[in-house]
């Protein structure tokens, strides 16, 4: 009996000075990274593109990751004041994107797309930054506002339901194809930039990006109302008491959110050209795993968390898997995504930037 | 103007536009295809009287302080005209807009089309319509309103009797079938789609005569003990070998088509169950729970299916196969599914409930798009998936039937009813039960809060991929168009609805969310749309769901008693939403 508990006991200090989870852990980090390395490798040796290619997959993925960045601070705003996923935030931003189309379409035939382009961009940015927010001032109050205190997967729960429903009302509206944008002849072709050609679009969005995103940080850190938000996100409880109304600084947090998420919805279009009802929801997903890598809660951390992705995104799988004999790597885009959602969620749950997860609340 | 009267505008606005939104999303022309009392009434009218008329009874409710604010006929006559009169305006900016300015709004919303206008004004001119818009909200206002002047046994009775004949038409279709099943004379109560005249009558006698006396006695169950020699305990064998019962006979009275429907309401009772488990006992959100769906087809289809696979223009057979029998291949397909699921689950159960479900989402995406790749090809059959899965051999029967293979689906259904019954008041359970209430006091108690959440995970993944297996074999195909994220939400969809954590909950989950659409054709085009309004509303109304789970229901309204609810609640009785 003695024995057999004294063995048992050995068995569990063994087992807490060398925890099998750990080493599993770092045998799979071991194991990716030397499948990363080697794949990249092999790609390299195989020369099969030269570095001009490389480059622009590079500026591609930079374009596509600083929307997701965009996308991304919706869910860091609101992740940061109320503690929930705001899984519909990809709808938000659909429904900007796709109403604006219209705006596009008759901005069109009218000839002034041609003419007028910054006129008319400016005309889609607003259109689209309104109707998102919109939705996401409604989302909050509809759907959000009755589950506050509610035990953590309700609202959840509830976002599911919101992006579900969302998407099809969009339909509904809309209809279920998809639909091309018109092109904005001043936008296309390229610029010779330190010697290489870049695509007007993939500056543009960045560009356009950089600004959002110093607008935001301006709110956040320097204004009256951005101070409310973050000391509601603080302590709900002692912002209020210290004379902050917090239903309105989160009213204020979703419709933040929800203009950058419709600004982000025409810099998307500018990049991929189509509308469709279900067109927010990847990239939703895709900004939430970017603002999660960079550190939920932390505006720098969504920028850098989108840059990120996206650049592992265009560049990745080519360097990775290519020269490991995979057959169209870019088919598996969506593998990098979740793949880094999950290992940085196991290895590093606060992000580059954020509070280790067991700290917070 | 007092508060009272804001308040009632305020509700007629909403369900004007609830009504106005209805029409956009093209819901209204749809449904006004679906017969209530034939060539009478279409549920499209009936849908928007209940809109109007259900938000005007709000308003007749009393006020914050439990005095009548004002009278309810006047209330609800004010929200009915306000509804009708949004509509109504409605209709003519449409109109101003189409006739005068020549914008074609159709190009935008596809679903302004002339049956929708044609139906906002009752077929009149533009201007005539408006006001009968406003006459119908005004009457179905004051209707509605005037149920606050009965008493509340004949308010229940007029509601009971109202809504058997709105579901009775529109089951009209099922109900016609199982009749002519029987050999029950039914052409004086239903004529095609819906009721005839008599039909609706009879029905809203009877179920509100039932329901009168079964109020008079104090409930259904009570009037069955009433009768003597009844106990709680025969009572209670008596109802299920009747369910068990009906549940035998079931396929041959109804048609192939609706044999094949229950099929499926069949296989997601599997999943749903296994789905409870992992959500409902354990309280992990998973939502990639296709992932193990997919799992099962794709195992049993290698394991048994003689497909090929075209892979750089040359047919082959893919690079795994079997070859064996489809008994042999299940319990394969378990261990296999048991497997993944501990493999997926151990490393990301230390993170906080909502992050779990984004990585299972996670999860459920990277299987599906390795299944779809080209790199995978020569296993999976990429899009095209895996063909010829065998069908489960039974006696010799062809189980490809949808009569035969119903009742094959129903006994593992059953089997999984019965483990999930009894897994809930194990110890397992119980360990469950404290780990969701509260991980940290849990392990504190000496529950392995590891060790008893991949069980969670394994024991759901179990069960989904008998959920997958027999999908395979019925369609005989596993391709990766039937393994999207939208099942993981249909079946999330399912345990909500019926009360997370409740096992008949899932049952009628099934019933309503995957049998209903599939019977009601004109609900099938809207039935995602309807699910995420269903998320929503019960998350927000009834967070425990249809037929609640009594420990479940006690956690879900904890926070009640938290100060910020209490706002909420107020502000829910004053009808703010």
């Amino acid at each position: 009996m003695t024995t057999s508990s004294s063995t048992a006991s050995r068995y569990r200090l063994f087992l807490e000075r060398f925890p099998v989870r750990k080493f599993v852990l770092i045998l799979l980090a071991i194991v990716i990274a030397y499948g990363a390395a080697a794949g990249s490798i092999a790609t390299l040796q195989l020369g099969r593109f030269s570095s001009e290619v490389w480059i622009n997959l590079f500026i591609s993925g930079v374009a596509r990751g600083s929307v997701y960045a965009i996308i991304a601070l919706g869910y860091t705003l609101v992740y940061g004041i109320l503690f929930i996923i705001n899984f519909a935030h990809g709808e938000v931003f659909m429904a900007g994107a796709f109403t604006a189309y219209f705006v596009a379409v008759g901005l069109d035939s009218a000839g002034m797309l041609a003419s007028s382009p910054i006129i008319s961009i400016a005309l889609l940015f607003l259109v689209s930054s309104v109707v998102s927010m919109t939705v996401a001032i409604l989302l909050e109050r509809i759907a959000y506002r009755p589950l506050r205190g509610a035990p953590r997967l309700v609202p959840l729960i509830t976002a599911i339901g919101a992006s579900l429903f969302l998407q099809y009302t969009f339909r509904g509206f809309y209809g279920a194809n998809a639909r091309a944008y018109p092109t904005i002849p001043a936008i296309q072709g390229t610029w010779n930039i330190l010697g290489y050609d870049f695509q007007k679009v993939h500056v543009i969005s960045i560009l356009g990006a950089v600004a959002l995103w110093l607008v935001l940080y301006w709110i956040v850190e320097r204004t009256r109302v951005g101070r409310a938000m973050r000391a509601v996100g603080e302590d709900r409880e002692i912002a209020a008491l210290m004379g902050v109304d917090v239903d309105r600084t989160i009213v204020f947090t979703f419709a933040v959110g929800g203009a950058l998420a419709g600004a982000a919805g025409i810099l998307y279009v500018f990049l991929f050209n189509q509308v469709h009802f279900f067109m927010g929801f990847f990239p939703g997903i895709k900004a939430f795993t970017a603002a999660v890598l960079g550190g939920i809660g932390s505006i720098t951390g969504a920028a850098l968390g989108g840059l990120i992705l996206g650049i592992l995104e265009t560049v990745g799988p080519n360097l990775f898997l290519d020269g490991a004999g995979v057959p169209s790597p870019n088919q598996l885009i969506p593998i990098v995504a979740f793949g880094i959602l999950v290992l940085v969620l196991i290895f590093l749950p606060g992000g580059f930037l954020g509070a280790p997860e067991d700290k917070r609340a | 103007m007092t508060g009272a009267q804001k308040r009632s505008i305020r509700q007629g606005l909403i369900s004007g536009a609830i009504v106005i939104y209805l029409g956009l999303v093209g819901m209204l022309v749809a449904f006004d295809a679906r017969a209530i009392v034939t060539g009478i009434l279409n549920f499209a009218t009936v849908l928007i009287a209940i809109t109007y008329g259900g938000f005007a009874y709000l308003s007749g409710n009393r006020g914050k302080h439990g005095a009548p604010a004002q009278p309810a006929l006047i209330a609800g006559t004010i929200t009915g005209a306000v509804a009708g009169a949004t509509v109504g305006v409605f209709t003519l900016v449409v109109n101003f807009l189409t006739e005068t300015l020549g914008w074609n709004v159709r190009n935008m919303f596809t679903s302004i089309n002339n049956a929708l206008l044609e139906f906002f004004t009752f077929g009149q001119s533009p201007v005539v319509g408006a006001l009968l818009m406003v006459m119908f909200g005004l009457v179905a206002g004051l209707v509605s309103g005037s149920l606050h002047l009965m008493s509340t046994t004949n308010r229940k009775v007029v509601v009971m009797g109202l809504t058997a004949s709105v579901f009775g038409a529109l089951g009209a279709p099922l109900f016609k079938v199982m009749l002519d099943g029987l050999n029950i004379p039914n052409r004086w109560l239903f004529e095609r789609d819906g009721l005839t005249l008599i039909g609706a009558i009879t029905l809203f006698v009877v179920f509100a005569a039932a329901r009168m006396g079964s109020l008079r006695v104090g409930g259904p169950r009570q009037a069955l003990l009433k009768v003597p020699g009844t106990t709680e305990k025969n009572l209670r064998w008596v109802i299920t070998a009747l369910a068990l019962f009906g549940i035998a006979i079931l396929p041959w009275i109804v048609n192939d088509f609706v044999s094949d429907v229950l099929g499926f309401v069949g296989l997601y009772i599997l999943l749903g169950l296994g789905l409870n488990i992992v959500v409902g006992f354990a309280g992990l959100l998973d939502l990639g729970y296709v992932a193990f769906y997919a799992v099962g087809a794709y195992s049993v289809a290698l394991l048994t299916a003689r497909s090929s696979i075209l892979v750089g223009g040359a047919v082959t057979s893919p690079a795994v196969a079997a070859y064996t029998n489809f008994w042999v291949a299940i319990p394969i397909t378990i261990v296999i599914a048991v497997l993944i699921g501990v493999a997926i689950g151990a490393p990301v159960l230390r993170l906080r409930g909502d992050y779990l479900a984004i990585v299972t989402l996670g999860f459920g995406e990277i299987i599906r798009t390795l299944v779809l790749s080209d790199w995978l090809k020569s296993t999976f059959g990429g899009p095209q998936g895996l063909t010829e899965v065998t069908s489960a051999p039974f006696f010799g029967l062809n189980t490809r039937d949808p009569q035969i293979l119903y009742y094959l689906i129903y006994a593992f259904a059953g089997f999984a009813l019965f483990i999930s019954y009894r897994l809930k008041t194990s110890r397992v359970g119980r360990a469950w039960a404290a780990m969701r209430e509260d991980e940290d006091i849990a392990e504190g108690m000496g529950v392995s809060v590891i060790k008893y959440k991949l069980l969670a995970f394994a024991t759901g993944a179990a069960v989904g991929s008998l959920g997958g297996a027999f999908f395979a074999a019925k369609l005989s195909v596993a391709n990766p168009g039937s393994f999207t994220l939208l099942v993981s939400i249909n079946v999330l969809a399912v345990v909500v609805l019926g009360g997370i954590g409740s096992i008949p909950g899932v049952v009628v989950g099934s019933l309503v969310l995957v049998g209903l659409p599939e019977l009601l054709r004109e609900f099938g085009e809207f039935r995602l749309h309807i699910y995420g309004a269903i998320l929503i509303a019960i998350m927000i109304l009834k967070p425990e769901g249809l037929i609640p789970d009594k420990r479940r229901a006690l956690e879900l309204h904890q926070s009640d008693h938290q100060p910020e609810k209490s706002v909420l609640s107020a502000a829910a009785t004053e009808g703010v939403q």
